[in-house]
Formats: structure tokens, C-alpha cells, sequence
């Protein structure tokens, strides 16, 4: 897709499952939670990768496959044409400086006995290449004011600050190697309405004056679609549509993101009326038990006999394979059709917004 | 008018000194109608329904001043005898976190059930019925089977709507719903707040809705009450609100969401954090964060100003903030 630059990153079928097993003294396998099952991305260098999906679909499992943090079952992670995957010792840890993590929950993921100087500095400690021993408080400050936060507060612990200030603290430790790869799960959807935004707007800015590449992983679709380059949508360990956010939010052809889009609240009451909401029946089936064939079919209205049978594909659907417009992206789905879900009206509204 | 809150005043006593979590509210529901209530963390849409269900923790919480009129009677005179009558019966509850509010080592059908022994003296084979019955009602597949699991045996929307089947037992009147959809998936969140609607229609109940999802109130409600720093600081029919918002606070949070035409632009950002609640600004509480504030704004807390029959403001500045400026 994004074809015109060579991808920084490169993820090809990657899984990650974790065995159930029974018995204590004989272990015996009687199963597998597919929490990754068979995943394909690229992400090219000051790109942002929007990954959308539902609790339990993987994507938190992708983040933590990609920065190290577990061993993929099977599959390659492609950093800068070497499989990191295969990594290990030194040269793990050097790859690793280049792709950093933000964590969902700004009140869990920074040690509360430590100050906000050796949070964001801890980095170096493991990392001593990154910068000199003499340098580091400088560093420290730097940060801080790098990401809109005073430098005289290296010296307070986190629960002196706010859900938000906390999240910026998380940002600046991420930033502390200079990485290239930001992977962010969850990033602000812990925080405050009035404040999301202001998050939202730094991780932008910092994109723009350092050339990051961001994995933006979030349930929330208008914040993904706001950040993102492209986007891919997630269900059971696969991803079932993938392309331009144009294309996703606008001409979805997989019936699992039609219901998706369609179930979003809008924040407009004047379209209650003209929308027509997808109501999907049941709940999403458990990953140690996925169903044959299209993993959706369980609760997709379309579904026929066909789907039992046959896996279908992430690739561009033969019905829109000539056609060059926007509906011709990745959708996995044997009978992937167009379908406007979000009404006309809404655009246009908001096209006109107050800004 | 079902519900009738006037000047509620609620505050905890912490180390930190008193938490002025509730500072004046008012607010009223009738009968089938959906009462939005929409704050952030801290703003005291939590606290003003907990004090309107009577589930306040006091201590550390005080009720210190207001009444809360259900059906013309202020519930805060009552003896907690007649209280407890009128929850459950009168009005309901539905909690965000449906794990942690259902009784783990319980079935879900004596759960259900012991309502109606407790507030019906039904007997327990009736009340075993009744509890078939609601889980149908609200659309649990396999009902009589079911009714013999225990909550963790069932997804978070089976969850949820057997916290609602709870709440809907005994017919109460009033339906309060803390953030009901919030733990949910989008998909999961959407069956939930159908049911929801098609429930309240059914039994005209009167709705209030607790959350901080400006796309769910568009979704669902008639009025909306939105708070901030423990007041009202606007108050509206829902059509009205979105089109003009008529105090900073609100069009500030309009803004802020990410809309299809501002992609690759910065997003609005309301600047600066929501008060410590020990220390409440002087004046206007949201004055420090505020594009309109003025020197009147530091100095003296604006009324609720009534901007058209069914609307009200607290802002100095309210005719202003219509006509969209300061931005």
C-alpha cells in the first residue's frame, strides 16, 4: 500500500499462541488461546498505523510482540531488513532501543517510588550508550520540556501529578533513546475527555518534529481515524480490513467494520434519525475456540455455507479488483460489498465544523 | 415531576481537607424522559446520583444541604426504613462495573430473585420464575439454563444486562444508569443501549443517564445536564446543546472530539486540568481554563442564567459563547 517508500517495519504472519494444558505432573496440551493468528503489516517511516478492534481481538499482543516484550509463536518482525525475532543478547537490546512503548494506564506503568527524573531517565541506565553519565540530567529536562511538562518537576513522584501529566511522562520515558518506532496501546483512552485532546495533539507534534513512526492501537475509531495514516481493523487475532483511513471510514467493504463504524455513537443528535445502525448479535467467540472457515461468520449477517469452508484472504476483493477507486483496499471477506455506514450528513456537518 | 433535585450540596472529608464534590445541583426528570448527566472524573455526576439512591458513604460524605423530591417527597426526611422501600421499587440502580456489582458466589438467579423475596415475600420456587422471566426480558439466550450460573460464567454484556434485569425487577419508576456502557465494547455497547431505550419506552420509566461520552447522549437522551467542578454549568435539550452550546466548558468539549474535517489539523484543547476539589477556584470554577474569562469571571459565581425557556447557563458570558466567540 504505502508503496512508495521502503516499509521501516514489516510484519509477516505472525502468531502468538499460548498453550492450555492439563494435568500437573504428566503437562499435556489440550489447546491454544490464539491471541495472534496470522498477522501482515507494514509501516513505513513517519507513518502512523492505526490498529482498531474490539477487547480480546490481539492487538494489545501485537504491541507487546513488537517491542520484545513476548516471543511470537511463529512469524517475522522485520526491523530495517533484519528479523528481530531471531534476535538475541546484544543485539536484541540494540534493536530495542529503536522501538518504545506507551503504555494504556498512566497510573500502573510508573514506579511510585520513583521520581519523574529517574523514571524518564531509567533508560539510559540500561542504555548507557544513549547518552553520557554526565549528560543525563540535561536529558531529563529536555524531555520534560519536550513534551509540555516543567523541567523543575524531575524531582516529584508520579502521584503528584494528573492522569494526563502522568501520560506525558510515559511519552517523554518513551522518547528518552530517540527510538524510531513508537508503539502506543491505549494511549489516552484512560484520560479525561478535555484532556485526550491535548494528548492527542502532542503525540502529533512530536511525530512532526521528529520523523516518528507511531503502531497507534486504540478502541476509539474518531481517535484513530484522526491520527492515522492507515488503518487496520482486527478480529480474533486477524486483521480482516486493512487500507487508507479514507478507505476504511468511508468505504467500508467487510461486514465486521460496517458494524463496527455503525455501532460508534455519533456526537450528533441530528443523526439518529437518518442512521441505520448494524446491531450484531451475540458475543465475540473465545480465541481458544475460533470458528472454521471466516472467523466472523458466527455473527455476520451475510454468512453462508461458504464461510464455513473457507478461510477468506486479506487481499483486495475480485469484485473491486479493477476498479481503481476507494473501495479497491485489503478486505477479508468472500462477499465484501460497499456500504456507507456513516450518513452523508455527518460529513458534511462536520466539514463546515467550528474550528 | 418523577425526580425533583434542588441545590444539593455534598461534601467528603478527606486528609487533604473537605472535597466540595457537589456544590448546588438541581436538576429534574419526568416519566419517559432520558436526563443525560455529563461530567468528567471529578465533576459529581457519581456523587449527585449516590446521594439521589441514597448509597452515599457517610462518612466520609455529608449531605449538607438540598432536598431530592421522588414523587413530591423529599427522600433526604425519610427514616431508612422508608428509603430502603423506595429503592429498588421506586428507583433503581445500574452500575458501570457489572463484575464487581454482582454477588460472585451467587447464582444470577437467586440474585434476581432475592428481590423478590425481600421487597414481594415471594417464595423462592416463585421467585426462581421471575427470574427466567426478566433474564428473557432482557434477552439472555437460554434463559432457564442459565439462570443457574454464576457471573463469571457469563460475557461482559450477558453481564450487563442481568445488572439491568436487577434494576428493571421490581418496575421502578426511575432508572439512574452510571456510565452502563463504558466497560463495553463498541458493538456490545450498542445491543446494550438498545435494550436500554426499547426498556424505558416499554415501561416508561424516567432515565438518568450518568457518562462522559458526548457521542452516547446524542445517541440517547432528551435533556442534558452537564457538570463540572460539583455545579450544573449548562443545561439544555440535547438538539440545542449540539448546535450551540451555550457556556465555554461544553463547546470546548464539543470541539475537542476529532471530526472527519479537521484530520492532519490540531484538535481543540482545552487548556489547563480539571480543580482539585478541596480547592475550587473563586469566582467562575472553570475560569482558569476559559477563553471568555474576564475580571467579574475570578470574582463572582455565576447563577444558572436562563437563556431560553428550557435552557440555562453558568456563564457570565453566555450570549457570547452562543454567537460562537472566543475561539
Amino acid at each position: 500500500m504505502a508503496s512508495d517508500t521502503e516499509p521501516l517495519l514489516a510484519v509477516t504472519g505472525l502468531v502468538k499462541h499460548y498453550p492450555l494444558t492439563r494435568g500437573v505432573l504428566f503437562r499435556k496440551q489440550v489447546g491454544a488461546v490464539r491471541a495472534v493468528d496470522g498477522v501482515d503489516f507494514t509501516l513505513a517511516q513517519g507513518e502512523t498505523l492505526g490498529i482498531v478492534g474490539e477487547s480480546g481481538c490481539g492487538k494489545s499482543t501485537v504491541a507487546r510482540l513488537l517491542c520484545g516484550l513476548e516471543r511470537p509463536t511463529a512469524g517475522t518482525v522485520t526491523f530495517r531488513g533484519e528479523d528481530i525475532t531471531r534476535l538475541s543478547g546484544k543485539a536484541l537490546k540494540a534493536v530495542r532501543r529503536n522501538i518504545q512503548m506507551v503504555f494504556q494506564d498512566p497510573y500502573t506503568s510508573l514506579n511510585p517510588r520513583m521520581t519523574v527524573g529517574d523514571i524518564i531517565g531509567e533508560p539510559y541506565d540500561i542504555h548507557p550508550e544513549a547518552a553520557p553519565r554526565g549528560d543525563r540530567r540535561r536529558r531529563v529536562r529536555e524531555l520534560l520540556d519536550v513534551v509540555g511538562l516543567d523541567p523543575e518537576y524531575a524531582n516529584r513522584y508520579p502521584h503528584q501529578f494528573s492522569g494526563g501529566q502522568r501520560q506525558r511522562i510515559g511519552i517523554a520515558r518513551a522518547l528518552a533513546l530517540r527510538p524510531e518506532i513508537i508503539v502506543a496501546d491505549e494511549p489516552v483512552s484512560a484520560l479525561d475527555v478535555s484532556v485526550q485532546a491535548q494528548v492527542v495533539n502532542l503525540l502529533a507534534r512530536l511525530q512532526a518534529d521528529f520523523g516518528l513512526s507511531y503502531l497507534f492501537i486504540a478502541h476509539d475509531l474518531s481517535v484513530v481515524r484522526h491520527i492515522s495514516d492507515r488503518v487496520a481493523v482486527m478480529y480474533l487475532g486477524r486483521i480482516v480490513e486493512t487500507g487508507r483511513d479514507t478507505e476504511i471510514y468511508d468505504h467500508p467493504t467487510h461486514p465486521y467494520t460496517q458494524a463496527l463504524l455503525s455501532a460508534v455513537p455519533v456526537p450528533d443528535p441530528d443523526a439518529r434519525e437518518h442512521r441505520e445502525r448494524i446491531i450484531l448479535t451475540g458475543d465475540v467467540p473465545s480465541p481458544a475456540d475460533i470458528p472454521s472457515g471466516c472467523r466472523f461468520r458466527t455473527r455476520c449477517w451475510k454468512a453462508r455455507e461458504r464461510c464455513a469452508l473457507e478461510v477468506p484472504a486479506l487481499a483486495v476483493p475480485a469484485a473491486f479488483r479493477d476498479a481503481a477507486g476507494p473501495a479497491a483496499h485489503a478486505s477479508a471477506c468472500h462477499f465484501a460489498e460497499e456500504k456507507h455506514v456513516v450518513p452523508p450528513e455527518e460529513s458534511r456537518l462536520n466539514g463546515n465544523g467550528p474550528g | 415531576m418523577l425526580l425533583d433535585v434542588r441545590d444539593l450540596h455534598v461534601e467528603f472529608h478527606t486528609r487533604d481537607g473537605v472535597a466540595h464534590a457537589v456544590n448546588g445541583v438541581g436538576y429534574a426528570v419526568d416519566a419517559g424522559q432520558t436526563l443525560a448527566v455529563l461530567g468528567e472524573s471529578g465533576s459529581g455526576k457519581s456523587v449527585t446520583a449516590q446521594a439521589v439512591m441514597g448509597i452515599l458513604d457517610t462518612p466520609p460524605g455529608r449531605i449538607t444541604r438540598g432536598r431530592i423530591l421522588f414523587r413530591g417527597r423529599d427522600l433526604l426526611t425519610l427514616k431508612g426504613e422508608e428509603r430502603r422501600r423506595i429503592r429498588g421499587a421506586g428507583m433503581a440502580m445500574i452500575f458501570q462495573d457489572a463484575l464487581s456489582a454482582l454477588n460472585p458466589v451467587m447464582t444470577v438467579g437467586d440474585q434476581l430473585g432475592e428481590m423478590f423475596v425481600v421487597h414481594r415475600g415471594a417464595s423462592r420456587r416463585d421467585a426462581r420464575a421471575r427470574a427466567v422471566e426478566l433474564m428473557e426480558r432482557v434477552r439472555i439466550p437460554a434463559a432457564a439454563q442459565r439462570v443457574r450460573d454464576y457471573p463469571h460464567q457469563f460475557s461482559g454484556g450477558m453481564r450487563q444486562r442481568i445488572m439491568i434485569a436487577m434494576a428493571l425487577a421490581l418496575e421502578p419508576a426511575l432508572i439512574i444508569a452510571d456510565e452502563p456502557t463504558t466497560a463495553l465494547d463498541v458493538t456490545v455497547q450498542a445491543q446494550v443501549m438498545d435494550l436500554l431505550a426499547d426498556l424505558r419506552r416499554e415501561y416508561r420509566m424516567g432515565l438518568i443517564l450518568i457518562t462522559h461520552d458526548l457521542g452516547v447522549v446524542a445517541d440517547v437522551a432528551d435533556r442534558i445536564a452537564v457538570m463540572y467542578a460539583g455545579r450544573i454549568v449548562e443545561t439544555a435539550p440535547v438538539h440545542d446543546l449540539y448546535k450551540a452550546p451555550a457556556h465555554p466548558y461544553t463547546r470546548g468539549l464539543l470541539d475537542s472530539i476529532p471530526r472527519l474535517g479537521h484530520k492532519g489539523r490540531q484538535l481543540y484543547a482545552i487548556k489547563g486540568l480539571p480543580p482539585n476539589l478541596t480547592h475550587i477556584p473563586p469566582g467562575c470554577s472553570f475560569h482558569p481554563r476559559c477563553p471568555l474569562a474576564r475580571d467579574v469571571c475570578r470574582t463572582e459565581e455565576p447563577p444558572l442564567y436562563e437563556v431560553s425557556g428550557e435552557r440555562g447557563s453558568a456563564c457570565h458570558f453566555w450570549r457570547e459563547c452562543l454567537d460562537g466567540l472566543g475561539h
